[in-house]
């Protein structure tokens, strides 16, 4: 019976899997299924590129989060093996390994000829358990923008910690222009992309002690509280209306409209909001770190890589595009052609044309960029299998408070009593 | 033409009992591909669900295939389950409840049109056909303060209209007219097909005997339409427990847990959590409330019809 029941389950999730895909891997054909970025579209445009150098056609799916998820979840518990290459972020790579989804290349990224030009810190982010489960392609970090004229205006100064933008905010928020958005809907990467930059710098954390491995969880801290009040506080008083719902969509509308004055961001949009063809308001704004506070400064920090699924039918394959996706040749085509400036491949960063082109952006862009990932810590976000649960279950009840359904006090202590259920603690 | 060519073969005219049989047996065989299309996949995915959810299957903390009723026990005390019945049970009935009046009340009106006007309900069709997700974004920014055109009207006379996705009754109103907006159109076709069933000879005859317009209408035109409301009711309501994009796109299930419908809550099980055996247990679930009501449904619809 116990047999039965665990192949109906395999089977039906593999007839599930099946009928997700259309595809089928020939032996000179391989499928590359990842979601929406500039770089990932920005390689898509380039497969041509790829069959004419290996003769190999690559089939590059770009397709929403949402979706990614569902269909990379059928796919690997399925083992359909419809996936040669797939988009993998470092966020979810833990649970991915834990679960064997996908396949050690530790010899193969060593015999890489572009392995030395990767940046070592992006690279090392995808070790565990000694081996390498995938190569980066982007590391983007956390930013703020600020609008300079409306500064220079108020007579005040550019915040350098949380404490000075609470006291900022407070002489610039007006009717018109709100003072600061920040990223609020619930999710492990919405408001906890943005949340933990103010949780650390007061200090605060989510485990006892992540790097010497204890994890009993410590969210509910005074230290955590004093940061979730000022964030809070800052949303709600010195927000646009309604910042309690905004996403990364509305945060970056909201200063392209001239509708704020600080939006804490990733590079990405961030870069928008400089970018004198993506906003007109982009003359009039600064982009510098995000703020700090009694602990430092914690700029967020998000790694992109590609992975090869445990199912892939033909690695080596796979692994010629990849080596093809993070040379720097492929690398620059993209970051030229898309606004895509996070690369991990460095000789890009020494490309003239490269360098001109997000000069224009912002003169600053690319040194506070590069100083921002200098900052970041590389489990900004812990990185464990169980953290997708851990940030979903934590972003609820911040957003929760954040929009007065309880206190911080109570979000803080669901918070963390729901990290130890999820934890088995 | 097999029979013809079968008749011929063997020499013997068929009975038109055995040629009714061979007819019986032609249509079984054009069945067989729909059959198998549905067996493979429905009815397998469905069974691997059912077993799915009375397994241990977790993607992280390892699955060791014990099979038994755990997870159903677990959602009984689950109050995070109980949370998200209170949010769909929200959705559902108001919004079917919404968009099944509105249906109708516009599927009435467009009855009574005749002419070259009656395009006009193209005009009404147009928010079905819009994908869900589309549907979701436009509402987004409808009840986004900061980008909302209703928003902006309201404050050129000083009025500050609330922020809706920001409260939990709120959140859960905007989704409701969301896929109100989106749905309605359903109702009202399904209702507009029954009212043109009905004949007019039945309004004539009332009038002879001297009912008003509107007596006719509750006591002649409203009975003969049960069946068609009593339909409309269930589609809508099952489809209502599927809810997922709006809440999504829309709410990402906030503020806090406010709009996570129970289809949401089990995605987040099954995707965030790893748990795809809780996440199934939940689906089965909803599975059986659809089932039964769908049953429910049917056997009040025969009681009408007889």
């Amino acid at each position: 019976m116990k047999k039965f029941l665990s192949t109906l389950v395999s089977t039906a999730v593999m007839v599930g899997a099946a009928s997700t895909s259309t595809m089928v891997s020939a032996a000179d054909e391989i499928n590359v299924v990842m979601f929406g970025m500039p770089y990932t579209k920005g390689l898509a445009a380039l497969a041509d590129d790829f069959e004419k150098e290996t003769g190999i056609k690559a089939n590059i799916d770009v397709i929403g989060q949402d979706v990614f998820e569902n269909r990379i979840t059928l796919s690997f518990t399925g083992k359909s093996g419809d996936i040669d290459v797939v988009h993998t972020p470092v966020i979810q790579v833990q649970r991915w390994v834990a679960a064997d989804w996908l396949k050690p290349i530790t010899a193969e990224v060593d015999g890489l000829a572009v392995k030395a030009d990767i940046m070592a810190g992006p690279l090392d982010a995808y070790k565990i358990n000694g081996e390498q489960w995938a190569v980066p392609y982007m590391a983007a970090t956390g930013l703020m923008t600020y609008r300079k004229d409306i500064l220079e205006e108020a007579g005040v100064e550019v915040p350098q910690t949380w404490e000075e933008m609470l006291a900022v905010a407070a002489k610039i928020h007006n009717d018109e222009t709100a003072a600061i958005a920040m990223r609020a809907v619930p999710g492990q990467g919405f408001n906890m992309f943005i949340f933990p930059m103010v949780m650390r710098a007061y200090g605060g954390k989510f485990f006892e002690d992540y790097t010497a491995g204890d994890l009993t969880p410590a969210i509910n801290s005074p230290e955590t509280l004093e940061a979730l009040n000022v964030y809070m506080k800052l949303l709600n008083e010195y927000g646009p209306q309604g910042a309690g719902n905004f996403n990364f969509a509305e945060v970056q509308a909201a200063a392209q409209n001239g509708q704020i004055a600080f939006a804490v961001e990733g590079t990405g949009i961030a870069a928008s909001l400089v970018d004198p063809e993506k906003s007109k308001f982009a003359d009039k704004t600064g982009i510098t770190l995000p703020p700090g506070g009694p602990a430092g400064r914690s700029p967020a920090i998000a790694v992109h890589g590609l992975g090869i699924p445990a199912s892939a039918k033909n690695p080596e394959l796979s692994m010629k595009f990849i080596e093809w996706a993070v040379s720097s040749e492929t690398m620059t085509k993209i970051a030229l052609a898309q606004p895509f400036s996070n690369f991990t491949t460095q000789p890009v960063a020494d490309n003239a044309d490269v360098i001109a082109k997000y000069s224009k952006v912002h003169p600053d862009f690319l040194t506070v960029q590069a100083e921002a990932l200098n900052l970041a810590i590389g489990h900004y976000r812990p990185l464990l299998p169980e953290w997708p649960a851990l940030g979903q279950a934590i972003g609820e009840n911040i957003n929760a408070a954040l929009n007065g359904l309880m206190s911080p006090e109570e979000a803080l202590e669901a918070a963390e009593q729901e990290m130890n259920d999820i934890l088995g603690n | 033409m097999t029979s013809k060519s079968q008749s011929q073969s063997t020499g013997k005219p068929k009975t038109p009992a055995s040629a009714t049989a061979d007819l019986e047996r032609g249509y079984r065989m054009m069945m067989l591909p729909a059959v198998l299309a549905v067996g493979i996949f429905a009815i397998v995915p469905l069974a691997g669900m059912l077993a799915l959810s009375v397994s241990d299957y977790h993607l992280i903390r390892g699955t060791n295939w014990d099979f038994g009723f755990k997870n159903f026990v677990k959602l009984v005390s689950d109050k995070r389950l109980m949370n998200s019945v209170y949010a769909m049970s929200i959705l559902s009935f108001l919004g079917v409840a919404l968009q099944v009046l509105i249906g109708a009340a516009i599927a009435v009106g467009l009855s009574k049109i005749v002419g070259k006007w009656r395009l006009g309900r193209i005009f009404f069709l147009l928010p079905y056909a819009v994908p869900h997700v589309a549907v979701a974004l436009i509402w987004l920014s409808l009840f986004t303060p900061i980008l909302s055109p209703i928003n902006a009207f309201f404050d050129l006379f000083g009025v500050t209209v609330p922020s809706f996705l920001t409260t939990q009754y709120g959140a859960l109103f905007a989704i409701v007219l969301a896929d109100t907006w989106t749905n309605f159109p359903f109702a009202m076709l399904i209702i507009l097909a029954a009212l043109q069933g009905i004949s007019p000879d039945l309004d004539e005859a009332a009038a002879l005997d001297g009912a008003t317009r509107v007596q006719t209408f509750f006591y002649v035109t409203l009975p003969l339409l049960v069946p068609a409301f009593l339909m409309v009711t269930l589609f809508r309501f099952i489809d209502s427990l599927k809810h997922f994009p709006m809440i999504f796109v829309m709410t990402k299930g906030g503020p806090g847990r406010s709009t996570q419908a129970t289809n949401y809550y089990a995605y987040i099980q099954t995707f965030q959590n790893s748990n795809v055996a809780y996440g199934a247990a939940i689906a089965v679930t909803l599975f059986i409330v659809a089932a039964f009501i769908s049953f429910y449904v049917a056997r009040l619809n025969q009681q009408v019809n007889s």
